[in-house]
């Protein structure tokens, strides 16, 4: 590893970003934003201290009501190949838990991406998947609508049908980590 | 394969009192033959009988009455509680024998992937998200966080949120009501009293009352169908044989009674048991007519309506092999899947088989972890450490180098409170078809009493006394090739550590004739799992002088008393040192 930590170094430049409301959605102080290309982040948003953000090969997009937690990484880790020049798009009321790795083209609205779990790059998620704890997306996988990924690889349909009851709980979450998580969002405003 | 941690297997010496091992691998008469005198045989770590005597210490208990080690095959086990691992909750042995060893409270797991299940609401839904959802409002199911199956997906939802066990006993997947048994038991009484009486009461509806009437064609569960045939055959037999020999009258003379056992053994052995009044009797036993009497036809239909479902649902519709042997019937779909009720588990205490005592005995409450007796052979004989005398860089591999001296260090620890002499003795050669030179540079040595270490350190006064022989690690590189014969190599408070050298054969097959070795040349079959690994059968004794016990006179062992209340102690067992793989050339 060649990159050793200079104190003197200047900081990375900052990402370009576009946020559709100032008022709502919070970043912590401590989270990272880097890279090169747009983060575009939506209303009701909550990104928790520590989150990555890596726009270095391709954009990113979040959209509303959406949690990111601490050490999770999201973005493109290396050069996107063709067809994933839109980068990581992540739909409304996406929670992606501790540690988790999403390089996915899309992720489907209310999906839980769940503790250290990887999602590869290129791979799409329907709406209401589930990726339990230390599971695995394979690269351009793509899970229809529904889709519990658990254990060792296995995958079932959920129809249990209480989306809506999730909405509300995601929502309810949001309330509360607003006024848990101080945000600092002028730190991260970066209109080009 | 890459990595090898080096292991020590203590043998127990039960396996010695059953029979000889014998290599079976190699069918040569004279293995056979060449076991007579038990004593001077060596020990053979891959004899396929060792896999089932050899043990690491921490799975050893220890008698102090028998001075012996006990390994799981030569002590007994006895129950002292079963309870549920997840309410925690005891269950009497009653309760086991009536209702089973599974939790019958409201502790499930799920169908799908065994996690926990948890009692939540269907909540009330203002949006008018279908109309069966509505038909659930206030009421429950068991639903699973990890992988989000529901009983919902079965069609189960239960009235109250406790007691879960005893509604799912009730209710069918998909919703409908269960017969209890109970339900059957009427309805079988009412058909009987109805034939006794005659059919002519039907048009009075005299037997309206008797709860649901059965369907004689109808499908049952795997429990109705058993208790239905169940309760015929006791019947036929009952009618069979109004009296048994003791008088008793048919109802309570099942199979299970001796005279019916004795019967069936002469129906299987050409009838030296049976009677010919039994026999003539048996031509009057009939054969159960519809599911009332349990007795279900093969429907061709029902093959018919998998087949529609396998193709509707797919491969996403149906079980797996290890969800299906959850299973209390037969579960070919996800439809079909029942959630499964916690298995009891128990704690246990452990007797000596030869002398009774107990040797392990856990507190009986179930929320505690101690341990009111627990007499582990790791408190009794020393454990064995296996390193190598030259640590290995990081980046080295850990195989040994076929034909090159390598040299271990084993570390002997003593957790008695007297000093113990220890001698080790070793095969030059170890069994097998590739034979390993093995030297033990210090095979008599006296290892320290494990006294408290506080104590000690007060009373020496500082570090090197007391003939604690350290070497530091400049000491240990310089000195690699000194280790001299008969010296221990180091030595502390409680421990000892002696050099043990090896030279490792070469494991190619295709080696000229005269380096082979003779089982070698008898055997020619390719390379065997972990044959590479160099195994070092050892015979371990200990001997110590321990405060003479009151009554030592069954002790199988040598222990002669001496003046003053002391006596000799000796233990004597076999170990395997488990020390590497031989890298392939
Ligand atoms: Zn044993
Ligand atoms: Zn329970
Ligand atoms: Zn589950
Ligand atoms: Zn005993």
């Amino acid at each position: 590893m060649s990159s050793k930590r200079h104190s003197t170094a200047p900081p990375p430049p900052k990402p370009p970003t576009q946020f559709s409301s100032t008022s709502s959605l919070i970043i912590a102080d401590a989270a990272s934003l880097i890279g090169t290309h747009l983060i575009s982040l939506s209303s009701n948003t909550i990104i928790h201290p520590r989150t990555k953000l890596i726009s270095t090969y391709a954009p990113i997009t979040v959209g509303s009501n959406c949690i990111l937690s601490e050490r999770a990484t999201i973005g493109l880790q290396s050069e996107p190949s063709e067809g994933l020049s839109q980068g990581v798009v992540i739909a409304d009321y996406v929670v992606v838990e501790v540690g988790a790795r999403v390089e996915a083209k899309s992720v489907g609205e209310g999906c839980i991406i769940e503790v250290n779990s990887k999602i590869g790059k290129g791979a799409v998620l329907g709406k209401h998947c589930k990726i339990g704890p230390m599971c695995v997306v394979a690269e351009n996988e793509e899970l229809a609508d529904y889709t519990v990924v658990y254990g060792n690889g296995m995958q079932r349909v959920d129809r249990s049908g209480v989306e809506h009851l999730k909405f509300k709980m995601i929502a309810r979450q949001v309330d509360v980590l607003r006024k848990l998580i101080p945000g600092n969002l002028p730190k991260f405003i970066n209109r080009t | 394969m890459a990595n090898f941690t080096p292991y020590t297997y203590f043998q127990c010496p039960c396996a010695d009192s059953v029979l000889p091992t014998r290599n079976i691998s190699s069918d040569s008469p004279s293995a056979a033959s060449g076991t007579s005198d038990q004593d001077e045989r060596t020990f053979d770590p891959r004899a396929p009988r060792s896999n089932y005597s050899l043990y690491p210490l921490e799975h050893l208990l220890y008698c102090e009455d028998c001075h012996q080690i006990r390994c799981p095959r030569c002590v007994l086990d006895e129950i002292v509680t079963h309870y549920c691992p997840n309410c925690l909750f005891e269950v009497p042995n009653s309760i086991v024998k009536s209702e089973g060893t599974r939790c019958t409270r409201s502790c499930f797991q799920c169908p799908i992937c065994i996690a926990p299940l948890s009692v939540s609401a269907v909540e009330p839904q203002p949006e008018g998200h279908g109309v069966a959802d509505t038909a659930h409002v206030g009421q429950y199911v068991l639903n699973c966080a990890y992988c989000l199956w529901s009983s919902k997906d079965i069609g189960v939802y239960f009235d109250k949120p406790n007691a879960i066990s005893a509604q799912l006993a009730r209710i069918k997947n998909g919703g409908g009501q269960v017969i209890t048994p109970r339900d059957r038991r009427k309805d079988r009484e009412g058909r009987t009293r109805e034939a006794s009486m005659g059919p002519s009461l039907d048009d009075d509806g005299v037997q309206e009352d008797d709860g649901p009437k059965l369907d004689p064609n109808e499908v049952l569960d795997p429990e109705g169908q058993f208790s239905n045939l169940k309760s015929f055959y006791q019947s036929q037999i009952a009618e069979a044989s109004p009296t048994s020999a003791l008088g008793f009258t048919g109802g309570d003379y099942g199979y299970g009674s001796p005279g019916a056992l004795s019967r069936i053994m002469g129906i299987y052995t050409g009838g030296t048991f049976a009677d010919k009044k039994v026999k003539s009797k048996k031509a009057n036993f009939r054969e159960a007519r519809d599911a009332l009497e349990g007795l279900q036809i093969v429907d061709l239909a029902s093959d018919a309506d998998a087949i529609k479902k396998l193709q509707e649902n797919r491969w996403q519709g149906t079980t797996s092999l290890e969800q299906r042997a959850e299973q209390l019937s037969e579960a070919p779909f996800v439809s079909d899947l029942r959630p499964l009720a916690y298995v009891l588990r128990t704690k246990r205490s452990k007797r000596c088989k030869t002398c009774r005592h107990i040797l392990s005995k856990p507190e009986s409450k179930v929320q505690t972890t101690r341990f009111r007796i627990r007499l582990v052979a790791l408190n009794y004989i020393p454990a064995i450490t296996i390193r190598p005398l030259q640590p290995l860089a990081p980046t080295q591999r850990s195989l040994l180098t076929p034909r090159k001296a390598v040299q271990f260090l084993l570390t002997f620890k003593n957790p008695l409170f007297e000093n113990v002499k220890v001698s080790i003795a070793t095969p030059a050669h170890t069994p097998g078809r590739f034979k390993s030179k093995v030297t033990v540079l210090c095979p008599q040595f006296e290892v320290g009493a494990n006294t408290d270490a506080w104590e000690e350190a007060l009373r020496e006064g500082g570090k090197g006394a007391g003939g604690e022989k350290r070497r530091t690690k400049a000491e240990a590189h310089e000195g690699q090739n000194q280790a001299e014969a008969g010296q221990v190599w180091e030595q502390g408070r409680n421990w000892v550590s002696v050099v043990v050298e090896v030279i490792p054969p070469s494991i190619r097959m295709d080696a000229p004739d005269f380096v082979k070795t003779e089982e070698h040349k008898n055997d020619e079959g390719p390379l065997r799992e972990d044959e590479d690994v160099v195994e070092i059968p050892a015979f371990v004794r200990v001997e110590w002088e321990a405060d003479a016990a009151q009554d030592d006179d069954t002790g199988n062992l040598a222990s002669m008393r001496e003046k003053d209340g002391r006596e000799k102690r000796e233990l004597a067992y076999w170990c395997v040192l488990g020390l590497g793989r031989i890298a392939r050339e």
